[in-house]
């Protein structure tokens, strides 16, 4: 027997990840450092010309300013309020099970589907948003609201997932601890900051690196919306390259532009895990 | 139970050969040397009961012909990126394709299709529209054959036109006129309505403008985007909405379908839109059926009114193993009686100019029938193998002006830089 069998085990599931993640990202690294023009049968080595050229493009900072902006509003967002929800939910009460079960639906439905719905709720002249306020804004189609209106999509869709995770940290908390502070005559702010929020930390934490990871790569949701516009002031990352690569066929600095993000995202959840395992220890 | 590192490489080794075993296709054993050629389309619109019959027809005439219709997603952004992505891995799965028109020449430049010259010879080409067929030449060979054609029209509220005794407008002032006449009188409705979200249909609009107030984007492969006929065009477009009024604000996020809603719902008494609208108007319980007018686009003075070119068009892979079948199926599908069927059953207008003078069709959709002019002057986009980088550029470029976030001078500048930085792209 040899002394390290488990290494053979894991053989397969290696090469499987390898060829279908790990190949494919080394492939776009490549694809990066290249001039490649699919139409034009242009494929030439440049080195860091794509990376030059991406500092010095403004839509690139364009859409990262977006980008940015998108996910540090919708997630911070949607942490407040699936926390709230989450909290008013742990509470008994009658039908409970079925409040739940309420909640999520924004969640399980996909998100094109419901980008064209708010597409329609958006509409200025017979969506319902406009009716309801008794307001006349054009909301996608102003630089101001149209971004805005996208992290509303976000927030709405998105906040059930959060509250969902956080229910569940909140039921590991030990109820003891409720029942001890109340004897104490803790008020219950002081037991929701000092008690239930610390405790949920750890859970935050993963909702935080799921909910950042996403929002940051945001793609579909703001493609049916606005399709980036009005003038690309709703135009991201994800939305940028996908123009770059698929539909003008620069794969050389499609892929630089997915490069970035793919670096974006990584730093941001090294950051995370920091702070997560910060947390544990 | 292994005992050996050298038995435990065998049995993985074993394995894998197990596992990619799996992967080897059996081929079907051929029958009579009948050759099968797959077809790759858009969903279609309508019965496709029609479609299959008319597949059927072919493969009669044709016995040594099996036909496979292969139906991909119905967005044409989707389906620009399959063939994109099959074509560049070299993928002989599919013969025949349906193209949107703004395609051919970026196919044609990477090389992906076939020349069709032969079943298109220059004195076989007049009996087409000459737009589709104009947006289908490359470097002087043809490389695709136009299916069906398509291009804006404008539609209008008959009813209340005569009520107040006008005639369609003629010239984009015309149109001004009427449309903040009747609203003057009957407040609540909107005047004119078009497509303003960034997207290519926004392109096609802008387009319209500008090519029937003399002005272009490209001239012999030359970027005329930066000059006074098209600054004053999209300054029209503009002035639409912010002075004289007669657009809503919320085209700057109407597609087709959200345009056609409003008109549907008799709230518009103008519409630019594609000739698709037509028989959803008059259908059954539509509040607008019997009120609603088609004509040429308008132009301004002096020049000729310029819808945009829209369509489909037929190609070859050229990575087909069966070409020589592959023409003797477009052939039939762009022939005058296939043309026919699908223009009497699925609604898609024939590119074959003869066709609206047949009996038939005229009985059977005089709409249809009327829509000749529009085709016959209809201006494709530029013909390039660049065009969907310079659409790119354009869309965010008009999207500033008619969301008032740029002048139309700044944008006519800041596009013209960009397209010129394509354009060295090649070198």
């Amino acid at each position: 027997m040899s002394r390290r069998p488990h290494v053979l085990f894991l053989a397969p599931a290696m090469a499987v990840l390898a060829a279908v993640t790990i190949y494919p990202i080394i492939y776009v690294l490549w694809l990066s450092l290249h001039r490649r023009l699919l139409i034009f049968n242009i494929s030439k080595f440049t080195g860091l010309d794509n990376y030059g050229f991406l500092l010095r493009d403004d839509r690139f900072w364009n859409a990262f300013y977006n980008t940015a902006y998108f996910t540090v509003l919708s997630v911070s967002l949607e942490l407040v309020l699936g926390i709230a929800i989450a909290v008013l939910l742990d509470r008994a009460f009658k039908g409970k099970g079925t409040m739940r079960s309420i909640v999520l639906i924004p969640w399980a439905i996909p998100t094109v589907v419901s980008a064209k719905m708010w597409e329609w709720m958006y509409n200025s002249d017979f969506g319902i948003l406009n009716y309801l306020l008794g307001a006349n804004i054009n909301w996608l189609g102003s630089p101001i609201w149209a971004i805005n209106a996208a992290v509303f999509m976000d927030v709405w869709k998105t906040t059930p997932f959060v509250a969902l995770l956080v229910m569940a940290g909140l039921e590991i908390i030990p109820r003891d601890l409720y029942n001890s502070a109340k004897v104490d005559g803790a008020s219950r702010w002081y037991i929701f900051t000092r008690i239930t929020l610390p405790l949920l930390k750890p859970v935050i934490l993963i909702v935080l690196i799921f909910r950042t990871l996403d929002a940051f790569r945001v793609f579909d949701a703001i493609y049916v919306l606005t399709g980036g516009g009005p003038a690309n002031t709703t135009e991201t990352l994800s939305i940028y390259a996908y123009n770059m690569l698929f539909q003008t066929l620069q794969f050389g600095y499609g892929s630089t532009i997915s490069v970035t993000v793919f670096f974006c995202v990584g730093i941001i959840t090294i950051l995370y895990v920091r702070l997560l395992r910060r947390e544990i220890e | 139970m292994i005992r050996s590192k050298g038995a435990q490489i065998l049995y993985l080794f074993l394995f894998s050969i197990l596992v990619l075993q799996g992967c080897n296709r059996e081929t079907p054993p051929v029958e009579n040397d009948q050759v099968t050629i797959v077809f790759k389309h858009g969903k279609l619109a309508g019965d496709p009961e029609a479609f299959e019959t008319l597949i059927e027809k072919f493969e009669e005439r044709n016995p040594d012909i099996k036909v496979k219709g292969e139906v991909l997603p119905s967005l044409s952004d989707e389906q620009h990126q399959f063939y994109v992505i099959n074509l560049e891995g070299k993928s002989s799965d599919f013969d025949v394709f349906a193209m949107d028109v703004i395609w051919v020449p970026e196919f044609a430049r990477a090389g992906w299709l076939r020349d069709v010259s032969n079943i298109l010879p220059t004195d076989k080409r007049a009996a087409f529209f000459k737009a589709p067929i104009e947006a289908a030449v490359f470097q002087g060979k043809i490389y695709a054959a136009p299916w069906y054609i398509d291009a804006g029209v404008l539609y209008y509220r008959k009813d209340l036109l005569e009520k107040y005794g006008f005639t369609p407008p003629g010239t984009w002032e015309d149109l001004v006129y009427i449309a903040s006449e009747i609203t003057r009188r009957e407040p609540g409705l909107y005047g004119f309505i078009w497509q303003g979200k960034q997207y290519e249909g926004l392109v096609c609009n802008a387009l319209e403008y500008m090519h029937s107030h003399g002005g272009d984007i490209l001239k012999d492969g030359r970027i005329v985007f930066d000059s006074i006929d098209n600054r004053q065009a999209l300054e029209f477009m503009e002035d639409l909405i912010y002075k004289y009024r007669v657009t809503p604000e919320l085209v700057t996020t109407a597609v087709e379908e959200t345009t056609r809603h409003i008109f549907g719902t008799g709230k518009a008494i103008f519409m630019r839109n594609w000739p698709y609208a037509w028989n959803i108007f008059e259908r059954d319980g539509s509040i607008v059926k019997g009120k609603v007018g088609v004509s040429l686009l308008p132009s301004f003075p002096g020049y000729q009114s310029s819808p945009t070119l829209g369509g489909w068009h037929l190609g070859i892979n050229k990575y087909s193993d069966h070409p020589k079948e592959a023409e003797r199926f477009i052939e039939f599908m762009t022939s005058y009686e296939a043309q026919k069927t699908l223009s009497l059953t699925v609604g898609y207008k024939p590119t074959r100019r003869k066709l609206y003078r047949d009996s038939d069709l005229i009985r059977a959709q005089p709409f249809t029938a009327k829509l000749y002019d529009a085709f016959e002057q209809a201006i494709p986009r530029p013909i390039t193998p660049y065009y969907m980088m310079i659409s790119q550029i354009l869309q965010p470029e008009f999207s500033a002006i008619i969301s008032r976030i740029r002048k139309p001078q700044e944008a006519l500048e800041s596009g013209s830089k960009q397209i010129e930085f394509i354009l060295q792209l090649e070198d």
